[in-house]
């Protein structure tokens, strides 16, 4: 059973333009999203810079946080939160918007999905390089639990990919999924450890850090980066967790993307 | 008896059915105050019982009057629609052209070309070395870093055939894409076809133009009211459709 997948990995790769074609569109999404306007890159870039320097006004500047390396500590809550909202909202007419992709072909759906999460990835990989230079200047430095922080990316790729599927295919029966979407993840941002302490949040939301998939994901990478009383291996228990979520979350996509997406051009 | 091999599209007893309701409830807020008071769903036969096959390298037509399912048979041939009942099976990989789509309006020219001919199954650096040959033919060469959306619908017919046809597409469809091209542009797309042929690629013809599915296609398809009338000799299933026409012509 492993040797057949692995060969049918193996020949998916050599023998296919898949990859080659995913990386492709992945780029020029990049590009459209980013090299547009004149500012360019730097919109990557401003979005979480001014959520950061937000709540650090309201909640270091204002109301005096006392959580430790406050700044680092907020700014990869954000980006991890960004990537998961820019992944899902910004693909919800993902059918609509990309149908001449798999109209005028017979590109396979899950390609254009692959596309647009790993462009986001990009985005996110700008954003973790102003992380890591603001480190340097609050005083975080990393070991080698970093490498820790791979399987915490896949993770969110996976927890990403699977609601992009879910939505996007729900939105060929719901066209108002994206206005629920956005009280959902309204409700699920001040649900999420991002802005607390984490003492305060587990205290005052118990069982949420394995209730929210993307709680687990945030505490998870500040262990890794930040450390938490000077300790940086990840809550393996919480990891597991959020890997089953994602892979159930995955299946259910990838199931309602099979029955609900050959007839997408249809209803649309 | 063809040989199953050299079957590039079967259609085997093919049905399409659009289920259309009269209000469009299309989001949770609708459906839910309409739960117990849903509209009626009207069942708007498309295409019934159509059933033929085509040969690798073959060309052929599809005609018929406007409403008559052409469009739509096409487009359940290229698997954009999925068929109600029966199936369509193709071999190779296809590319489908109709008036100015197929490719994203937001994109240039070159980069419409890499994802149209990767998705045809060509790696980028065959992509390179076919790159200035697809430019030259659709005649785009200063419009080639242009998005698309500000090309005339001819260009963009010229662009999306060039590629195809270059990329080598296993099977076209071509959507009445006569309708757009200027007559240079039209002289050498039927160039291309007749190259297609003789390389062994399938081609479905849609077209109003008699003239061009006599020439090009070896068998035509006449449909009319989604029903398959007549399949086969091109000079027949014409002669066909012009009585239809000509049976059809209102009172003066």
């Amino acid at each position: 059973m492993a040797q057949s997948l692995t060969d049918y990995a193996k020949n998916w790769f050599k023998h296919t333009n898949k990859a080659e074609r995913i990386w492709l569109m992945a780029k020029i999404e990049f590009k459209l999203r980013y090299y547009e306007n004149k500012m360019g890159l730097l919109w990557a870039l401003m979005k979480p810079i001014s959520d950061m320097l937000i709540y650090f006004f309201a909640f270091q500047v204002i109301l005096v946080s006392d959580i430790p390396h406050f700044v680092p500590y907020l700014f990869i809550a954000i980006i991890i939160w960004n990537y998961f909202l820019e992944s899902t909202m910004g693909t919800i007419q993902i059918l609509q918007v990309k149908r001449y992709l798999y109209e005028y072909t017979n590109m396979d759906k899950l390609e254009i999905y692959l596309s647009v999460i790993i462009s986001n990835f990009i985005g996110f990989l700008f954003n973790l390089v102003i992380f890591f230079i603001m480190c340097q200047f609050t005083g975080v430095y990393f070991d080698y639990h970093i490498i820790y922080a791979i399987p915490l990316f896949l993770n969110l790729i996976i927890l990403s990919l699977a609601f992009s599927l879910i939505l996007s295919t729900l939105y060929l029966l719901a066209k108002d999924i994206s206005q629920i979407w956005t009280i959902i993840v309204g409700l699920g941002f001040w649900l999420s450890p991002i802005i607390y302490a984490m003492d305060l949040y587990r205290s005052r939301l118990p069982h949420f850090d394995y209730l929210n998939p993307i709680a687990g994901l945030i505490i998870n990478a500040r262990t890794v980066f930040i450390g938490v009383n000077g300790m940086h291996n990840p809550d393996w228990r919480l990891m597991g967790f959020d890997f089953i979520y994602a892979g159930f979350f995955l299946l259910i996509g990838i199931s309602m993307l099979k029955n609900l997406g050959p007839n997408a051009s249809e209803n649309l | 008896m063809e040989q199953s091999e050299d079957i590039t599209i079967e259609v085997f007893k093919l049905h399409k059915t659009f289920n259309i309701r009269d209000d469009n409830y299309n989001t949770i807020k609708q459906r839910f105050f309409h739960l117990f008071n849903p509209s009626p769903i009207r069942h708007l036969k498309a295409l019934q019982n159509i059933h033929f096959s085509v040969k690798k390298g073959e060309c052929i037509g599809i005609i018929g009057r406007n409403g008559s399912g052409k469009s739509t048979l096409v487009k359940c041939m290229a698997q954009v629609f999925q068929p109600s009942q029966g199936y369509i099976k193709l071999k190779g990989t296809m590319m489908l052209m109709n008036l100015g789509v197929g490719m994203s309006h937001e994109l240039t020219a070159r980069e419409n070309i890499y994802i149209s001919g990767s998705a045809l199954g060509m790696k980028i650096s065959e992509i390179d070395k076919i790159f200035d040959q697809i430019i030259a033919f659709a005649e785009l060469e200063e419009f080639v870093n242009t998005k698309i959306k500000y090309y005339s619908t001819g260009m963009i017919q010229r662009l999306t055939f060039a590629t195809a046809s270059h990329a080598g597409a296993d099977i076209m469809f071509l959507d009445e894409i006569f309708a757009v091209g200027d007559q240079k542009f039209i002289e050498k797309a039927v160039k291309v076809i007749e190259k297609s042929w003789l390389e062994g690629r399938t081609t479905v013809i849609v077209s109003h133009s008699m003239a061009i599915i006599e020439k090009y296609c070896v068998k035509v398809a006449y449909l009319k009211k989604g029903e398959l009338i007549y399949y086969g000799d091109p000079r027949t299933a014409i002669d066909l459709y012009t009585n239809d026409l000509s049976n059809h012509v209102p009172a003066e």
